[in-house]
């Protein structure tokens, strides 16, 4: 699938594959952590309160 | 109608473009943006952006489109405006790592309501109220499932590189975004930096195999398409991103770090007479704006600031800087802007035509300059005569704020120590013939407990 409009800053051939394999990699960490409460729970250990992102974090 | 004229700086992007009108800046939305746009203000990210002062507010105008562009336009808007515009070169390490962690905030709050930034430019982001802030409002476009970050390439060059050149090799390779307008380019970045960075995963990643990659396909062409780029992947990107950037430090060494105020040759006295004096004359001249040249940590910034103006505060030395930026943040002054500048070759104007980023003296003048401590390096260090001094200083501002340094000061017997003293002209006399050229000289003070002269004067 193309993506419409092409963006008008070249992302770079590089720079775009390059990304997609990291993103693939740092995604799966993304996923354990999202999936970390149930796993906890399975285990038995109660899941805290979620963190939610400050509105001060501009540091 | 009053005159309407473009603003260079904005000619790139398809979605708009900045305009001023009777002094007023105005930023045209065109129809093609008209989507973005709304979702911008509908989904409340604006909102949420606005508050925590992460994006300029704007408010929309009923004023005519721009001339050039008026059968593509869809809106005007007026953005609240910049006190000083200020780029990336001239920032400080903190400075320039706050603007990164501003824009991949903004980045991860988009994501979260639908949408994503199409470019991540340092020069889309100003220090408002000592917050970087993104001023941009055309930066976001609606998020497409599966689409990569179109501004991956540009993050890293103009703040991870650089970033990462400053930490871990030299400071001063800040200055590398002076001479690459699109930030560091990644090969070069991968080359200077120590091997040791190999081992730091974001560094090894974002920087050493990006470059390689970049090298690798620079000949081949490879469409913007979906490669499973989910929205965990680009979360988990975004994250890695400000992982790697949070933990890039930078600490000025050696001993000047935090006490330059005691390394000088004058007491106390001298120095309370100094700020009082600077303050005083502040509050009767009630400038807006001020520039205070060799600013070092800001203390007589402050005091100019005191009066209620705007005080951009510029020195040569990163680590000055980096000391009253760190200040600005720890107390929360809204009116200060600490930059770095080398007033012997101040920052030239650059990018295409040279109209992209505006000169040092193009920023100005303004009400009201400090020049304290400061003349004899440009006299003497850098051998500038007298009357060109008097002239410089004449195009930069209507006050001025300015002390002359004898040449019996022991800063100065420093400076004329090891080389030939080829300045007779640099006498108090000397000095006030030069000035008096262009300047109406209104008072002088001797510094108490001091052989240095206090001067105000306006321009003619």
């Amino acid at each position: 699938m193309h993506f419409s409009p092409l963006p008008y800053l070249d992302p770079g051939s590089g720079s775009m594959i390059i990304q997609l394999a990291i993103a693939a990699i740092l995604g799966l960490g993304v996923a354990i952590r999202a999936s970390w409460g149930s796993i906890k729970k399975l285990f038995g250990v109660k899941p805290k309160p979620e963190e939610e992102e400050s509105d001060s974090d501009n540091a | 109608m009053p005159s309407t004229e473009q603003l260079s700086a904005s000619f790139r992007d398809p979605s708009g473009f900045l305009f001023s009108r009777a002094g007023i800046l105005y930023r045209q939305i065109n129809r093609a943006y008209s989507n973005d746009y709304a979702r911008l203000m509908d989904s409340g990210l604006y909102e949420r952006l606005v508050k925590v002062g992460l994006l300029i507010p704007h408010v929309e105008s009923d004023q005519a489109p721009a001339d050039a562009q008026r059968d593509a336009a869809f809106k005007i808007i007026q953005p609240e405006r910049v006190p000083f515009i200020s780029y990336p070169y001239e920032w400080s390490f903190s400075q320039l790592k706050d603007a990164a962690l501003a824009t991949l905030s903004i980045e991860k709050r988009a994501l979260k309501l639908g949408m994503s930034l199409k470019d991540a430019s340092a020069y889309n982001i100003q220090f408002v109220r000592g917050k970087a802030t993104l001023i941009d409002t055309l930066s976001f476009e609606i998020y497409q499932e599966g689409k990569p970050w179109t501004a991956y390439k540009q993050f890293c060059q103009h703040f991870l590189a650089p970033l990462a050149l400053m930490a871990y090799r030299d400071v001063r390779l800040s200055q590398l975004l002076r001479v690459y307008i699109d930030g560091v380019p990644l090969d070069l970045a991968s080359e200077l930096l120590p091997a040791k960075t190999k081992f730091n995963f974001g560094l090894l990643t974002h920087i050493h195999i990006h470059a390689g990659a970049q090298k690798r396909y620079s000949d081949k062409t490879v469409a913007p398409r979906s490669g499973g780029m989910s929205m965990q992947a680009l979360t988990g990107l975004i994250e890695s991103l400000e992982a790697t950037v949070k933990k890039l430090s930078w600490k000025p060494a050696g001993t000047e770090w935090g006490d330059y105020y005691e390394n000088t040759n004058y007491t106390d006295s001298a120095f309370e007479h100094k700020k009082q004096l600077v303050k005083d004359w502040s509050a009767e001249r009630k400038p807006k704006l001020v520039w205070d040249l060799g600013g070092n940590t800001g203390v007589f910034s402050r005091e100019a600031a005191s009066s209620g103006a705007f005080t951009v505060s510029f020195d040569i030395d990163p680590a000055a800087v980096e000391q009253n930026y760190r200040t600005v943040k720890a107390k929360k002054e809204a009116n200060i802007l600490p930059l770095v500048l080398d007033l012997t070759n101040p920052s030239p104007s650059l990018g295409w035509d040279n109209r992209e980023r505006d000169s040092f003296g193009a920023r100005g003048p303004v009400d009201m300059a400090l020049a304290l401590a400061v003349i004899h390096h440009l006299a003497i260090s850098n051998n500038v005569p007298l009357p060109q001094l008097a002239d410089f200083f004449a195009d930069r501002c209507r006050s001025l704020v300015i002390e002359f340094v004898p040449k019996s000061d022991s800063q100065v017997q420093k400076l004329l120590a090891s080389r030939e003293d080829i300045f007779p002209n640099y006498t108090r006399e000397g000095f006030e013939r030069a000035f008096s050229a262009r300047f109406n000289i209104h008072k002088n003070e001797v510094v108490r407990e001091s052989e240095r002269v206090l001067y105000f004067m306006e321009a003619r």
